[in-house]
């Protein structure tokens, strides 16, 4: 059965961001300086002629532009400027689109005035929401306990809210994302218990991104610093995440915050701030790293506003621990103004990528061991024939 | 017979010859034959002070003949010739034998290698005894020139002639001029207006005073020789061919600049031109964009476009070359398109992008640029086209395997484009038999070198310029047709021709008039005199290729050089007796 080519696909992607990639005339070179294509993943280069093509149904079936970090050794190789990394980039974004079931990513990655408005829109419901609890009872001057401005109490069933709409929103588009590559992007069975002889690499691949090392150890760059630094965003957004998710009473607390919690907090605040600015800076400055030179409109919602937040978050720190309870409780309010259409947006957005990358890792590590042990099988067979 | 003086010298050629052959030894054997004065080796002959050796040892040692072995004479025997006259011999009692192509380069074993060199300078020596001085003739060069063709290179070439001063007959077929160039539209890489490319050349043809413009019109008969052909014109229209009166003119030089012919694309079955209505070729699309207006037949917008490549050529079933034009076509056609209508998707679906040409490469970066959707096939795999079902969003598809993704796909297509390829004329062969030229397997005519002499035939006089040659762009048509035109005024402006010494003669006391000869000379050169009821071979036009002397019942005609004598003498030398024995090991 013949495939039916989409020539008009393209067109689609440039909004993505593929804005290069009629260029590409397939000599290769984008696979051959990658470090982690190989025989079963056939990326950049399969990737491009896919999307040239329009085979809609063969890229929401592949896990190849998940497993591109990014480093940007394909882009500075290609003979016709075609820009292969920012290419993979844009199916990221587009499989972003595909996975979500609700039609928002896609309405956000092509217009960042629906993006920016619906961020404003949620922000002003939110902070509307919280002045309406405040004026039931809560005192400007008290920041938390009795007659708190905002307790942490309230906050804390307002952060679980939130965070079972994102669980559920995420678990179906994680869902969706395991039925398109593992059952329908695979011509052989995957057995069951393949799922759990591979489970180790979910964990590895989230808290190591050791791929991303692997990229650097081929580029000429000494130190491995985009993937530390990204490394370190990433830590620090769970580690706060987890804080504020499940220990926002003793977080909020007042003068009496725990040791541990202190500390969490601080390396939290650090790997966020520094990973913020990093990338501001390298956006705004385009030098030295090929992988910033191009920003999509999300890519710079994405870290401008993770920016915003953590300002906000150190600033209400700060007056908190220094006595100036009305101006934490103000600064408070913009934070959490700012938190929830971050956190609603998160299964819309690029910040998926943190669940989709290592679940693409740990479904690619299953598809080799399912294609070795086929290749294995149909080995045995033949033999059994002769 | 006094007795004769032969010089013999043997050529070592670095080391191609005297790695395998035992030079030394040759000359010794040689220098103990009968009538040999001299032999000698050196190790580059060809050289200047090689040549001046010869020249040398012919005044001092008063030698008569000289025997050169060395490599073929078709390297050096010019060369060596040179040498002959320097030294006032005759330039043709020389004979070379061949002991490199023949011998050295082709051999492995030292031993039989020496022997057979020895062989074959023993049979030069005994021919060269028997060689004859001769002379070359000069025969006088016509000015005027017929130019057969009058599309781009035709033109071309008899406004180069004619602007020098020369009389120029042009013959075209059709009733105007132009050729393939007039069906154009714009041109690749850089848009030039084909129109505007031919308007200015069809006006100074027409209303030059050098130039005598015949339209629908073709050349009869071509005969005499180089320098001196008579040529028969007859108007198309009208009476009979038979009841024709012919124009005749006198022409010293011709320009054979016919073109080509388009790929009848409904030869290819699986693309169904003819049949499906919205398949169109290269050369109906020229005329829709001439006209402005790219549409499907139902006269609706086509949103999506696909152009395929390689209609007719690099395909075993029709024509393995590259017709050369079509891939910058395509990509000029896609770039179109395109701007025209923003909306509409081309496809271009091609074998290989042959983008050889100045400005090429970039063009096909544009092409890229605009979002062209390139589709890689195999040539032995063509696409099939089919109708689309009505609940498509096109009117066909493109069947076919896509070789850079591996996929089976099929393209949707409002609008189909066959490039078609080029081909020689059908009435080529006419052209051929006319001014005895030869074709290739596809019908183009050949070249007297396809790298040195792109221009000439193996008929002197005769010069092919353009498409009829081979596929080609208007900047290699033009180049040739110049080039052309610049080898005839170099003839003109020297005003004689001379006419090598080696040609048959008939010998009037033996020839009966059977007329054997005339048909089998595939030259031409022979005339049969009926009013001395015999053949007369025409020296300027006979290359010496034998055929007729071979033929002959009668044995009365001789080839000049290649006499019975001379080729039998050498034979006799060949199978003579040859001693010689290894004094070393070879080298390993």
């Amino acid at each position: 059965m013949a495939i039916r080519v989409n020539p008009s696909f393209i067109d689609d992607l440039d909004r993505f961001g593929a804005e290069d990639v009629q260029l590409c005339y397939q000599c290769g070179d984008c696979s051959t300086v990658c470090s982690h294509a190989d025989d079963i993943f056939k990326f950049p280069r399969k990737s491009m002629r896919q999307l040239q093509m329009g085979l809609e149904q063969k890229i929401e079936t592949t896990l190849e532009p998940w497993l591109c970090y990014y480093c940007g050794q394909c882009s500075e190789q290609c003979p016709r400027e075609a820009d292969p990394g920012e290419t993979m980039m844009s199916l990221r974004r587009w499989l972003i689109s595909r996975y979500d079931f609700t039609g928002i990513a896609r309405q956000f990655f092509k217009s960042r005035i629906r993006e920016i408005l619906s961020i404003t829109v949620v922000a002003l419901l939110t902070g509307a929401f919280l002045m309406f609890h405040v004026l039931s009872g809560g005192s400007i001057h008290i920041y938390d306990g009795e007659g708190a401005f905002l307790p942490s109490p309230f906050i804390h069933t307002f952060d679980l809210t939130i965070g079972s709409v994102l669980a559920v929103f995420l678990l179906i588009n994680a869902v969706r994302m395991w039925y398109f590559t593992m059952i329908r992007g695979m011509s052989i069975p995957v057995p069951w218990w393949l799922y759990l002889k591979e489970f180790f690499e979910l964990p590895l691949h989230f808290f190591t991104q050791k791929m991303y090392a692997e990229c650097e150890n081929k580029n000429e760059h000494q130190v491995h610093m985009p993937w530390l630094i990204h490394l370190g965003l990433m830590l620090g957004y769970v580690t706060m995440l987890v804080l504020v998710m499940v220990f926002i009473e003793p977080l909020q607390a007042g003068p009496e915050i725990h040791w541990s919690i202190h500390i969490f907090g601080y390396l939290a605040t650090i790997g966020l701030s520094i990973g913020t600015i990093y990338f501001i800076r390298h956006r705004i400055k385009k030098e030295n790293y090929i992988q910033y030179k191009k920003s999509h409109s999300t890519d710079w919602i994405f870290v401008v506003m993770l920016f915003f937040i953590v300002i906000t978050g150190i600033l209400q720190h700060i007056f908190h621990r220094t006595g100036l309870y009305e101006w934490a409780n103000i600064t408070y309010v913009i934070h959490l103004m700012a938190v929830t259409p971050w956190l609603l947006r998160m299964p819309f957005s690029k910040w998926a990528h943190m669940i989709y990358r290592p679940l693409a890792m740990y479904f690619a590590a299953i598809q080799k061991t399912a294609y070795a042990r086929q290749d294995d099988l149909d080995d045995s067979l033949s033999v059994t024939i002769k | 017979m006094k007795n004769l003086r032969i010089g013999v010298y043997v050529c070592n050629c670095g080391t191609n010859i005297a790695k395998i052959i035992d030079a030394e030894a040759v000359a010794k054997y040689a220098s103990n034959l009968p009538n040999v004065a001299i032999a000698k080796t050196y190790k580059y002959m060809c050289s200047n002070p090689g040549q001046e050796m010869i020249a040398q040892d012919i005044k001092d040692n008063e030698l008569d003949r000289v025997v050169v072995a060395a490599c073929s004479p078709n390297m050096h025997e010019r060369t060596f010739r040179h040498a002959l006259r320097m030294a006032g011999l005759n330039q043709y009692l020389l004979e070379m034998a061949n002991i490199r192509e023949q011998c050295s380069w082709v051999h492995k074993d030292r031993k039989a290698a020496t022997k057979k060199a020895m062989a074959l300078v023993h049979g030069a020596v005994l021919r060269v005894e028997k060689h004859e001085a001769l002379e070359s003739i000069d025969v006088d060069m016509s000015p005027n020139s017929l130019v057969i063709g009058g599309g781009i290179a035709g033109m071309t070439t008899a406004l180069e002639l004619a602007d020098a001063g020369n009389s120029v007959h042009l013959v075209e077929k059709s009733d105007q001029l132009g050729g393939n160039v007039g069906r154009v539209d714009l041109t690749a890489p850089y848009y030039y207006s084909a129109t505007d490319l031919l308007t200015d050349r069809i006006t100074r043809t027409k209303s030059h005073k050098k130039i005598q413009v015949y339209l629908q019109s073709k050349v009869t008969d071509l005969s005499g020789f180089v320098g001196n052909f008579t040529a028969n014109i007859i108007h198309l229209n009208g009476v009979p061919e038979s009841e024709k009166t012919p124009v005749e003119v006198q022409i010293g030089n011709v320009a054979i600049c016919t073109g080509y012919k388009e790929f009848d694309a409904s030869r290819v079955t699986h693309y169904g031109y003819g049949k499906l209505p919205n398949v169109i070729t290269s050369f109906e699309l020229e005329r829709m964009l001439r006209a402005g207006k790219v549409e499907t037949k139902e006269g609706k917008t086509p949103k999506y476009v696909a152009i395929i490549h390689c209609v007719g050529s690099r395909n075993k079933e029709f024509h393995t070359y590259c017709s050369r034009v079509c891939c910058m076509t395509a990509l000029k056609y896609a770039h179109e398109i395109k701007s025209a209508n923003p909306e509409c998707y081309v496809s271009d679906v091609y074998i290989d992008m042959n983008a050889f040409g100045k400005g090429h490469e970039d063009f096909y970066l544009q092409s890229s640029q605009a979002k062209t959707l390139f589709l890689m096939y195999d040539k032995e795999n063509r696409p099939v086209i089919h109708k689309a079902e009505p609940s498509d969003d096109c009117e066909m598809l493109i069947e076919v395997h896509e070789k850079l993704s591996g996929e089976h796909i099929e393209i949707p297509a409002d609008l189909i484009v066959l490039m078609v390829g080029m081909e020689a004329r059908e009435d080529a062969h006419e052209i051929a038999h006319l001014a005895g030229i030869s074709q290739d397997k596809d019908g183009w005519f050949i070249e007297s070198h396809p790298k040195l002499e792109p221009v000439a035939t193996t008929t002197d006089g005769v010069f092919i310029a353009g498409t009829c040659v081979a596929p080609k762009d208007i900047p290699d048509t033009v180049a040739q047709a110049r080039a052309a035109a610049a080898r005839i005024l170099a003839r003109i402006a020297k005003g004689k021709i001379e006419v090598d010494a080696i040609y048959s003669e008939v010998n009037k006391e033996l020839c009966s008039g059977c007329r054997f000869c005339n048909d089998l000379c595939p030259y031409n050169a022979i005339e049969f005199i009926e009013e001395e009821g015999q053949s007369h071979v025409i020296s300027a036009l006979c290359k010496a290729c034998g055929v007729c002397v071979a033929a002959c019942p009668s044995s009365a005609i001789k080839g000049r050089h290649f006499t019975d004598d001379q080729v039998l003498a050498q034979i006799d030398g060949l199978f003579s007796k040859v001693e010689y024995e290894l004094e070393e090991q070879p080298v390993k």
